[in-house]
């Protein structure tokens, strides 16, 4: 389960982020900004190594991680850029998004 | 980690130099004491060596030692704390460093681009290296390590001593009772036989030059030449004026450990002042200054400590000095190095077959016996076993440190590394992490590519210090190394793990400068970690807040924000904002605290509400003291936002609703929503009304007037207000934030600019406009209406809105509100900039985002103009159909100028007529019923015909919706009022109508800029059902009177069908018929023909009425009237009725207009009378024409809060032609919808005409006996005389055929026609001229008695000179039967 989960643009502003609880949230935040260094490493390593693979998961950034959370987030965040009303960069506001990610997030209370 | 001002190589070898301790006799202390510096303070400047030495090592092979510094210091016995953690004072004065070393001003920050980010950065980080520099050096000496022991002694005595040698003697004891009693722990010495070397000083300004000479001749004797030196200064005298300056050499070496003292010494002297902004961080700032001599003197309290340092020096003295330390170092120290090194390691090679096997052996047997000393109970031993200070490992240590002072690296490694492997197979941890640590830098030192660097050694020293031997300062300065080696090798990432691993909870100070470093490592790696680097700042940042090193801390947030500024983060960038906010505020920079705290309060803030409402209170907090601070106008304020396109403006005092009974004109408020219809509509009365005034033009540059304008409105011109008329400008706020604010005090900010071409003395504009508050409290989104009233004329132009902010929480009572308000208000200022609406109109417009202008704010005051007030009174709100009304309605001039041209327009013209011109009195009849008709003073029978004329017209016909309103000599002056009389007409439609007045007036001077006024007026009138009145007309069948005043052969039959349709069931009564009057060029109601001769027509509810009335033809005139009965007839010919009549039928008329000109294709139905002989369809239309228009008066009686009233009103019929029926209920439109929608193009209209029309050209009556007796039995034919009386009826000249034979194909005439026949001519051919009438004889043949039709005949006409027309039988008239009898 996670505590913190977000969406970052490529411009790497944050399209998505929720996290559980609110005194944390900037600490959460600045967690989640501060890991898109290590993001970018492993995209930078990844575009060398594998050429066009189409693998998108990155692999861990700490060792705890579900593989299949992803999945399900990325198919979640696929459907939301589906969305013909959706403008590309916009923050989600989708609420089929939020309850995929209300899902995976660590049940407090 | 930064760049640093030194090179790695410098940074290491500076790290461990050569110690040199100093004792001074109290004579040689006062000597350098006139210096105001002290013997090794006097030396320091000095102590780096700018020219080589050698040194022979072990193998005598020649070493250079290159740029050597040592480090001179006087010995000292105190007592020095554990050597592992620093004594407070030592981490006081590191803060005080850190803290007084601050980037400069404007310093070089470079610019770092990577990715998208654009950094600036300040590259160095002199603080850092400030720190390291006295943290290295305030490294208190440790029995492990012999790098910082004393290698040698400096002995000084003055040579104004009495016996110098006596003297010598007596320091040389002193320092070997240090060393060797035992008594001291602390300063510890290198080697037991340290070198003493003597140096006799001597004052050039006092002394005798020659008794030192010889003193020193002495020395040389005894101590040998390589042992003395005698050293000469101050060959300046103390009171010797400084007329050359001298630079001075210490001020960068000395100020640091003066620091302390100046700055209480400045804080005292400072605080007898009024606490002014100026914090203690920028009296650090100003300190540095006054300490270098250079600088300004006149600094109290300062200046006698700068001054006078080295003041007795000339340049030859320090020559002398750097002279002295360079014979010192070479000729005494290194030589000392050299021989000690030779020994150690002569020692070591002869023991070391022996010792290592002895060592290890006795390790073996005594294993269990060493480890008491290991245990916890005493603190050094926390790091492992203690070695004695002869122990063979120690020697090899001490050989190695000799080794790498004098820059030997390569067997300093060597040793290093033999030492490392003893201590660590002897679990002596601290030792073995010291010589793992020295092996390191040692084999970095070497350079050249000869050994790897062992990277590893440095994290196992540093672990084992910190781990093993909780010694933090060593781990410390372990990292510190290792961090610039590992940068120096580019290894930033394992650098930034290192730095970051150091930070602890015990020292912020520590961890705030190593978190900095560990984020420029970051920033500095290969792909640069931007993120990273930002979040080490802010966490460095967060320590140096708590270590108090505020400006520090101010700096790291400022410079993570760059990172993290715009890009979404909001809650981090908020997190900054806030932090930034605070550090600025407390170090004094209120405006840059503003700043901060102004970005946290944006628009779309995602924090909680009570987080908003904390950083609310302390943007106000902190605003109110800025301002206090420094008062510099009014600050801009972020909140509340103003939606700058919804402000609207108004012109114009506002419209005052009622007065009494008087009802004001509605005109135009803010309250009301604009609607774009709804304008058009009143531009276009404006703009009839316009016209009206200039004789049916309209002036070219024509504007609607604009009294509100708001975006939609056409803001391009600027708007025209009058002078001494309020502005009232609606400012629109909305709060972005999830806690309310209150505002108070709000006023409008304008600028004003008198016209020079105006005519008023230009005077100094004084404060003349007032705002005034309207809004305080605000949630959501809020308008606040200020008011402006201009005294002057000229340009002004409205700038924004000032006003005063304070947070305002809910559950606060009146009373601590207002308390709590009085504290955190703050006055500030908000800009209106309106954006005209976005341009589209071009190519490039469409391209860009452009906006058009909009000036709706920049408003031209004109000199005053005439303000009219319209008031209403007794203005009903609800109507009957038809009925008339008499209300009154007042004009009033408010203004200053007397007002003319007064007109009205309306969007119902024949709602409402103000009378005639000349108003007949009123009888006094009609006075007393209240009606609002007049009647004939004279009773007339009920019954008969009152006819009249009236010649009317000219009046009417410039109708156009606009009407003159008559007063009394055309003008109205200030102050003036005026009430006329106003007849109101129901509308015929039931329902609910909106009716719009528009009153124009004219200023009485002319050539003004505004050229006229308005008002507008909104009534809502309830129309009720009343009477539903049908008319027909038929002619009469009737022969044509003979009568004097017929000419022709007309007389038409008017059918009069009236139906109470009111549905109201309380109150309404009874509906009476009062009087029936008619009006038209032709016709006149000629008869009234009831049938049972009742006058009194009254109808209830759903009852119906017909009246019959026979219509002659008269001379063309105007207007005839016929009036029907009453108790007294009534003047339909004079004001109310008359106009209501005209105006009802000019509103007929524009309606038909509207629709021929909307259907377009529509045939033209009027044409001139030449043209309707050539036009078949024109001939007949005139002849059936009728054009008569019924007026029905009526009184209705209503029961209304029991009280009966009596209403009064009347209902027109346009009959237009004969046989059709006409009502007084509009037909509803909805044909001309259809048209719209009809894709087939239109029938072509028919060749042949249709019979109805064509059929009535010919009137054609049979005169005959009714009964004719005949004696069949003697003549068996009874001939009867028939005359036929063909009369025409058109204007036209009417060819007639005229067949009379039997049509035997019909049916129905067999009964009749076979039994009698015409006899003569059976077919005529006639031609009638227009009006004529004709009578043929005839004779019909009867064979037997009976009832006979004789109607048979048929007849043809059409109009003359149509060859091309056939005929068209004319209409049969009724049957006209004949009685034969038998006799």
């Amino acid at each position: 389960m996670a505590v913190c989960i977000a969406v970052i643009a490529k411009e790497n502003y944050p399209l998505y982020i929720r996290s559980v609880a609110t005194q944390n949230e900037l600490k959460f935040h600045y967690t989640v900004h501060t890991s898109l260094d290590v993001v970018e490493e492993k995209i930078s390593s990844v575009g060398k190594a594998l050429g066009d693979q189409r693998e998108l998961y990155l692999g861990l950034l700490y060792p705890t991680e579900d593989y299949k959370m992803f999945r399900k987030l990325h198919n979640s965040f696929t459907d939301v850029m589906c969305n013909p009303f959706y403008n590309p960069g916009d923050p989600i506001q989708s609420k089929a998004f939020n309850g995929v990610v209300s899902g995976m997030m660590v049940q407090t209370g | 980690m930064a760049q640093c001002v030194q090179s790695v190589q410098e940074f290491l070898q500076d790290s461990f130099v050569p110690m040199v301790a100093v004792l001074c006799s109290k004579e040689a202390d006062r000597v350098s004491r006139k210096n105001k510096l002290s013997f090794p303070e006097l030396l320091r400047p000095f102590c780096r060596l700018l020219s080589e030495g050698h040194i022979r090592d072990p193998n005598n092979q020649l070493q250079t030692v290159k740029n050597l510094r040592i480090c001179v210091n006087a010995v000292t016995t105190n007592p020095v704390s554990s050597p592992a953690v620093l004594s407070p004072a030592q981490y006081r004065q590191l803060g005080e460093v850190v803290s007084s070393c601050q980037p400069l001003e404007g310093a070089a920050a470079t610019s770092f681009k990577t990715g998208d980010y654009n950094l600036n950065l300040s590259v160095t980080t002199p603080w850092f290296e400030a720190y390291r520099e006295n943290f290295l050096q305030s490294m208190p000496a440790s029995e492990h390590e012999f790098l910082n022991h004393y290698l040698a002694c400096l002995l000084v005595v003055s040579s104004t001593e009495a016996v110098p040698v006596e003297q010598f003697l007596k320091l040389s004891q002193e320092q070997h009772r240090i060393q060797h009693s035992g008594e001291y722990t602390h300063p510890r010495w290198f080697i037991p036989n340290t070198l003493k070397y003597y140096v006799l000083l001597h004052d050039l300004s006092e002394g005798d030059e020659q008794r030192a000479e010889t003193v020193y001749e002495d020395m040389k004797q005894r101590y040998g030449s390589q042992g003395c030196y005698l050293l000469k200064i101050n060959s300046r005298a103390v009171s010797a004026e400084e007329d050359e300056q001298i630079p001075d050499p210490w001020s960068q070496y000395l100020h640091k450990n003066n620091l302390r003292y100046q700055v209480s010494l400045v804080i005292g002297s400072l605080s007898l002042r009024p606490p002014a902004g100026i914090s203690i961080q920028s009296l650090f700032w100003f300190l540095n200054d006054a300490c270098s001599p250079t600088s300004r003197t006149d600094t109290e309290g300062v200046a006698p400590v700068a001054v006078g340092r080295g003041s007795c020096l000339t340049l030859n003295d320090h020559d002398r000095i750097r002279q002295f330390v360079q014979e010192f170092t070479f000729r005494g120290l290194l030589p000392h190095i050299e021989k000690n090194i030779r020994q150690l390691n002569d020692q070591l090679v002869s023991r070391k077959g022996l010792s290592r096997s002895l060592f290890t052996a006795t390790k073996k047997w005594f294993g269990g016996g060493k480890a008491p000393e290991k245990g916890m109970s005493e603190p050094k031993s926390a790091c492992g076993l203690l070695y004695p200070p002869e122990a063979p490992e120690l020697q090899i240590r001490k050989m190695a440190d000799l080794c790498f002072l004098v820059q030997h690296y390569e067997l300093a490694y060597s040793c290093y590394h033999t030492a490392k492997k003893d201590f660590l197979s002897d679990q002596a941890l601290l030792y073995a992490a010291g010589a793992l640590e020295m092996a390191a830098v040692s084999a970095f030192l070497q350079g050249g590519g000869a050994r790897p660097y062992p990277a590893h050694y440095m994290d196992t020293a540093i672990q084992k210090y910190r781990d093993d031997c909780r010694n933090m300062v060593l781990a410390e300065r372990c990292a510190l190394l290792s961090a610039e080696i590992l940068k120096n090798q580019g290894k930033y990432s394992e650098a930034a793990t290192l730095l970051i691993k150091m930070t602890s909870e015990d020292s912020d100070l520590r961890s705030a400068l190593l978190l900095e470093q560990a984020a420029h490592c970051f920033i500095n790696m290969r792909s640069p970690m931007v993120r990273k680097f930002a979040f080490h700042m802010i966490l460095a940042g967060h320590r140096f807040s708590k270590a108090g090193q505020r400006k520090h801390a101010l700096r790291c947030y400022s410079q993570a924000m760059q990172v993290y500024k715009d890009r979404g983060w909001s809650l981090a960038e908020d997190h900054i904002n806030f932090t930034i906010g605070r550090q600025s505020f407390t170090l004094g920079q209120p405006e840059s605290a503003v700043t901060a705290f102004r970005q946290i309060l944006n628009d779309d803030s995602k924090q909680t509400a009570t987080q908003q409402a904390a950083f609310l209170r302390e943007y106000l907090y902190v605003h109110k003291l800025a301002q206090c601070l420094m008062p510099r106008g009014l600050p801009q304020l972020p909140l509340p936002c103003i939606l700058s396109a919804a402000t609207r403006v108004y012109f114009g005092h506002e419209p005052r609703l009622a007065q009494g009974e008087k009802q004001a004109a509605t005109h135009v408020s803010l309250d009301q929503e604009y609607d774009p219809e709804l304008s058009a509509m009143w531009s276009r009365l404006e703009e009839q009304l316009v016209a009206a005034a200039n004789r049916g033009i309209v002036p070219v540059g024509f504007q609607p007037t604009q009294c509100c304008l708001n975006s939609q409105t056409d803001n391009l011109r600027q708007p025209l207000a009058v002078l001494n008329e309020p502005i009232i400008v609606e400012v629109t706020f909305r709060n972005p934030l999830k806690v309310s604010l209150a505002l108070s005090e709000l006023s409008l900010l304008w600028r004003f600019s008198p016209h020079v071409s105006s005519l008023s003395i230009r005077e100094p504009v004084s404060e003349q406009l007032t705002g005034e508050v309207i809004g305080n409290e605000e949630t959501l989104t809020t308008p606040a209406r200020l008011k402006l009233l201009p005294h002057r004329t000229g340009q002004l132009s409205i700038v924004g809105v000032t006003y005063n902010l304070s947070s305002s929480s809910s559950e606060t009572t009146e009373g601590t509100f207002k308390h709590y308000s009085m504290e955190l208000v703050v006055r500030g200022r908000q800009d209106l900039n309106i954006q005209g609406p976005r341009l589209n109109q071009t190519k490039e417009e469409k391209m860009s985002v452009r906006h058009g202008t909009d000036r709706r704010l920049d408003a031209i005051i004109t000199p005053p103009m005439p303000l009219m007030e319209v008031f209403f009174l007794h203005f009903p709100s609800a109507l009957l159909c038809g009925e008339i009304r008499k209300a009154y309605v007042e004009f009033c001039n408010v203004g200053a100028v007397a007002l003319c041209g007064l007109r009205v327009a309306s969007t119902h013209p024949e709602f409402f007529t103000f009378g005639c011109n000349n108003p007949t009195p009123s009888s006094p009849a009609s006075a007393e019923h209240g009606s609002a008709y007049k009647t004939f003073a004279a009773t007339v029978q009920p019954g008969s015909v009152v006819s009249e004329v009236e010649v009317c017209a000219q009046d009417f016909s410039q109708l156009s919706g606009v009407l003159e309103i008559p007063i009394d000599g055309g003008t109205l002056h200030p102050g003036q009022s005026i009430q006329l009389p106003l007849w109101l007409r129901g509308p015929d439609q039931e329902g609910v109508h909106e009716i719009n007045f528009l009153f124009y007036y004219e200023s009485t001077e002319k050539g003004l800029k505004v050229s006229h006024r308005v008002l507008r007026h909104t009534v809502f009138i309830c129309a009720s059902r009343s009477l539903s009145v049908q008319a027909s007309a038929c002619r009469s069948t009737a022969p044509p009177q003979r009568s004097a005043d017929s000419i022709g052969c007309d007389g038409t039959l008017v059918f009069v069908d009236v139906e109470n349709v009111n549905t109201s069931e309380g109150g309404m009564r009874e509906f009476h018929i009062v009087q029936v009057s008619s009006s038209s060029q032709r016709w006149r109601l000629h008869k009234y023909i009831n049938p049972d001769k009742d006058n009194d027509c009254k109808l209830s509810s759903r009852e119906k009425a017909k009246l019959c009335f026979r219509a002659t033809p008269c001379v063309p005139l105007p207007g005839r009237y016929c009036s029907l009965s009453g108790c007294a007839p009534i003047i339909s010919s004079s004001t109310p009725c008359r106009d209501f009549f005209f105006r009802c039928c000019r509103g007929l008329e524009l309606q038909q207009e509207d629709k021929t000109s909307r259907t377009g294709s529509k045939n033209k139905t009027v044409s001139t009378p030449d043209n309707c002989t050539s036009d078949p369809a024109a001939i007949a239309k005139k002849c059936n024409e009728l054009d008569l228009t019924i007026i029905v008066i009526w009184k209705a009686f209503v029961v209304e809060d029991s009280k009966q009233l009596i209403l009064e009103g009347q209902l027109h019929v346009a009959l237009q032609t004969i046989g059709k029926e006409a009502t007084s209920l509009m037909p509803k439109e909805e044909a001309q919808e259809m048209v719209l929608l009809k894709f087939k193009s239109d029938l072509p209209p028919p060749v042949a005409l249709p019979s109805p029309e064509m059929s009535q050209l010919i009137k054609t009556n049979l005169h005959y006996p009714e009964t004719f007796s005949h004696g069949f039995l003697q003549d068996s034919l009874c001939m009867v005389p028939v005359t036929l009386t063909l009369s025409n009826c058109c204007s036209a000249p009417i060819e007639v055929l005229i067949d009379l034979r039997h049509r035997s194909t019909s049916a129905e005439s067999l009964e009749f026609h076979s039994l009698f026949s015409w006899v003569g001519q059976s077919q005529y051919k006639l031609l009638l001229r227009p009006h004529e009438v004709l009578s043929l004889a005839l004779r019909a043949c009867f064979f037997r008695a009976g009832v006979y039709n004789l109607n048979t005949a048929r007849v043809f006409a059409k109009p003359a000179q149509q060859s091309s027309m056939s005929e068209s039988n004319q209409q049969a008239a009724s049957p006209a039967l004949i009685i034969i009898n038998s006799t």
